[in-house]
């Protein structure tokens, strides 16, 4: 066929210029990337509430986070966790692509086509155990209706635009876990479609027990560690976190210099309209999603370099999420790399397919990828190169992030070389 | 080369009624949907009466079980029922070609989620149903319509406030003029409960006193209405609508969303917001705003955020101000549903030849630049270009233009 790599072939095509994360491995891009190149863990006992009456007792979160030097106009205390990772990891990805006090005027940028497009799973639940909290103990007399004015989920991506002085689009997408590559398909096009100068995309979650009893009545998490595509993988491990992503035109990106990590050229979205919480059998949905984004950005499934995996760690996702593999990418589903940076940081709800687009920028920018850690036995039917336990480096032309979520919502999402354009 | 989209059905549950023509003549004869409390009722009790809909699910979902569903994933799930009956979409048609779903809510349900976490606390984590946990994610109303119907195509929630249905009409319509989606069910929904009235009351949010409804745009304003919904249109690529031998009720001209970064604290930020909103709507529908016919405003009874939408309509219109319809004083603020509703009344009114006025306005504001609004109906001769405001209670907005069918 033709040679489609480096052919200035198509239009479409948004710059990623700043990359902003906090995760339970550590804070900001250099950090968390460090942190995964190296195979750490950032999953340990659970702190931020009482286990004792749950049969797991492990979880991956945030620890030390101090939210008060990323925010200068709003109180941090004024708003919830989740807001409060996503803010702070907004002010890191603006610092990262070098525009860092937002300062319209000088960017030459206009705050009206400055938006926000963000993914959550649960928005702000801390504010929903508050509020059973009080009713439980002390009453709701004094409760002040934060339930109205805290915690419905569009007050994330409200959070950072406030704080950042944003009035351009502002979208709150909750996908479940695959809505930080929902958030990301939408700021693609609202780029695309000339309706914004500027998108910061991405994903926030906080550690809930909400979610966590969740999981851990469906048996879904694992006792210890996190090991996708492992024979002997018992479970996905909660966690929390934000990432946030600068996106810009190229043609804007490349003319203020900006530094470009990545492109993303397309994404796909796809609902199974089969299960709320279990994947279609034949991972009918997660093919479509990734069928699609190969389309939309003009790619074939044998030019992908690198796939960042969904792999939760459950027996089930990791079997069917190998199956939809190998119904797109043929004979090479066993030989393309495809890790699970789950394994290190659980998962993030929300924030983990934002955290996977960091992940597969600087996999693109850096010519490296992350390891799948705490693999110890193939399973034959996860017959996958989840780069074991060691990160590689690769020439990474093409990669793609997969996500898939509660409610039948599937997304991948491809990112380039910027020299692909 | 963008793609037109048009809307092709629509099904609507409201405080007024589950069909448009009945809700629009309840909007047109001045009623609102309040009544006693039901189920539950506040501390304060200060407020007794909010927009609860006697609602049985059965009567439009007659088949399957609905034990799965709460209470907001029935409303949808019923209100895709009936926009998909009316645009001709039966299930044999569903199974051939994708059909998406772009769901405005505002809580999903705060309601399940909330009694999710009491039952773990009270009896233990372990006695949790697993159920609960699968409608605690707040894009469940959308999945779980989408199985229950076999909706296949793209499926998207979105969580902008009280303008959440406008952000996903304008989300769907865009999938559709690029090409990524052809048919796609966009609208909202909310379902009222304690969690969601309480807070609003605690919040202060709400029109205080027995009887007392929200006044929009009236001196006397003093809150809200809290209301639950669910109202889908359904959109459709306009050249795939006349190959089908369907029909179309209107059409998409433009959309733009934006937020206010102050959120409501800078009086004259929040009006630049909505005012180039409205602006970048028109715009993008290629009209002036002397060609727009009338207006369906936000207006949902708040004297600071009524008082915003009047100041940008002003200065986008000046002395060309179409008529004002505003609903939620009748509808009530049904949060996710309330921009899909108020399409629906605008189709509606395009086909009764009159538009409702500024439902529950008793007392003119002086302070408000809109001089000619009325409580009644007004007369639509000639359908034509309506612009839909969508504004939140904290920095969201965003505008739509739908015309009529060519």
């Amino acid at each position: 066929m033709n040679k489609r790599r480096g052919n200035k072939r198509r239009g479409r095509a948004i710059a990623v210029t700043g990359l902003g994360a906090i995760t339970p491995l550590g804070s900001g891009r250099q950090e968390v990337w460090q942190g995964f190149l190296s195979g750490r863990s950032g999953i340990g006992p659970v702190e931020s509430f009482d286990t004792s009456a749950y049969n797991v007792h492990v979880g991956a979160e945030v620890k030390g986070f101090d939210p008060q030097p990323y925010f200068r106009r709003l109180e941090s205390s004024a708003v919830g966790r989740a807001s409060q990772l996503a803010v702070a990891a907004a002010r890191q990805a603006l610092d990262d692509a070098d525009l860092e006090d937002a300062d319209f005027e000088k960017d030459g940028l206009d705050p009206f086509r400055c938006g926000v497009a963000m993914g959550t799973t649960s928005g702000e639940p801390l504010e929903v155990e508050h509020f059973n909290d009080l009713r439980a103990v002390a009453g709701l007399a004094e409760y002040g209706g934060e339930l109205m004015t805290r915690y419905p989920s569009h007050v994330i991506a409200a959070h950072i635009a406030a704080e950042l002085g944003f009035a351009g689009p502002n979208t709150m997408i909750p996908a479940a876990c695959a809505a930080g590559n929902y958030a990301m398909g939408h700021a693609f096009e609202v780029l695309s479609s000339g309706r914004a100068d500027l998108m910061l995309a991405g994903g926030a979650d906080a550690f809930s027990r909400i979610t966590y009893t969740g999981f851990a009545r469906l048996g879904a998490i694992a006792p210890d560690v996190c090991r996708p595509f492992d024979r002997q993988r018992q479970g996905m491990i909660p966690g929390e976190g934000a990432a946030v992503l600068v996106l810009e035109p190229l043609d804007r990106a490349r003319a203020r210099g900006a530094h470009i990590y990545a492109l993303i050229t397309g994404y796909g979205l796809s609902c199974d309209a089969h299960h709320m919480t279990a994947a279609h059998p034949e991972g009918s949905g997660a093919v479509r999603a990734m069928e699609e984004a190969l389309r939309s950005s003009g790619r074939r499934a044998d030019e992908v370099s690198y796939v960042s995996a969904h792999g939760t760690g459950t027996p089930t996702n990791d079997r069917l999420e190998s199956r939809a593999v190998a119904r797109v990418f043929g004979e090479r589903s066993s030989v393309v790399p495809m890790s699970s940076v789950k394994s290190m940081i659980g998962h993030t709800m929300g924030a983990a397919s934002a955290i996977e687009g960091l992940v597969c920028a600087m996999a693109v920018a850096d010519d490296r990828i992350p390891p799948t850690i705490n693999f110890q036995e193939p399973d034959p039917e996860c017959a996958v190169d989840c780069v074991a336990n060691q990160a590689r480096s690769l020439d990474v032309q093409v990669a793609m992030s997969n996500a898939y979520a509660f409610g039948g919502n599937n997304a991948s999402v491809i990112f380039e070389k910027p020299s692909a354009h | 080369m963008k793609r037109r989209v048009v809307i092709t059905g629509v099904g609507a549950l409201s405080v007024l009624g589950d069909d448009p023509s009945s809700i629009h003549r309840s909007l047109c004869e001045g009623r609102h949907g309040r009544r006693p409390l039901l189920g539950f009722e506040l501390p304060s009790r200060t407020v007794s009466e909010a927009g609860q809909i006697a609602f049985e699910a059965r009567r439009y979902l007659p088949q399957g079980n609905l034990r799965p569903l709460d209470r907001t994933g029935q409303l949808v799930t019923s209100a895709a029922q009936l926009a998909l009956d009316d645009s001709g979409w039966d299930a044999e048609r569903r199974r051939e070609h994708p059909v998406g779903l772009t769901l405005g809510t505002m809580f999903g349900s705060v309601r399940t989620i909330a009694a999710f976490d009491q039952r773990a606390l009270e009896a233990g984590p372990q006695y949790v149903k697993p159920f609960d946990f699968a409608n605690s994610v707040i894009n469940a109303a959308a999945g779980q319509t989408a199985i229950w119907h076999h909706l296949w195509g793209l499926n998207s929630t979105l969580t902008g406030g009280p303008t959440a249905g406008a952000q996903a009409m304008a989300y769907a319509a865009d999938l559709i003029s690029i090409g990524r989606a052809s048919s796609v069910l966009a609208g909202g929904g909310d379902e009222l409960c304690f969690e969601s009235l309480f807070s609003a009351d605690q919040a202060g949010l709400l029109a205080p006193g027995r009887g007392e409804g929200a006044r929009p745009f009236d001196r006397q304003r003093s809150g809200m209405s809290l209301s639950e919904g669910a109202a889908l249109l359904m959109l459709e690529e306009a050249s795939g609508v006349a190959a089908r031998g369907g029909r179309a009720y209107g059409e998409i001209l433009g959309h733009a969303t934006a937020f206010d970064p102050s959120r409501g604290t800078d009086r004259e930020l929040g009006i630049e917001v909505l005012t180039r909103t409205l602006k970048q709507a028109l715009e993008e529908a290629a009209i002036d705003p002397g060609e727009v016919t009338a207006i369906s405003a936000s207006a949902l009874g708040s004297p600071r955020v009524d008082a915003c939408e009047a100041q940008a309509l002003d200065r986008v219109f000046g002395a060309e101000l179409p008529p004002v319809s505003a609903v939620k004083g009748g509808l009530g603020e049904s949060l996710g549903a309330s921009a899909a509703l108020q399409a629906v009344v605008i189709l509606e009114s395009w086909r009764q030849g009159r538009m409702p006025g500024v439902v529950g306005l008793e007392e003119h504001d002086d302070t408000l630049p809109l001089p000619r609004l009325s409580a009644e109906p007004f007369a639509v001769k000639v359908p034509g270009p309506v612009l839909l405001v969508a504004v939140g209670l904290d920095g969201n907005v965003g505008a739509m233009v739908l015309a009529p069918a060519t």
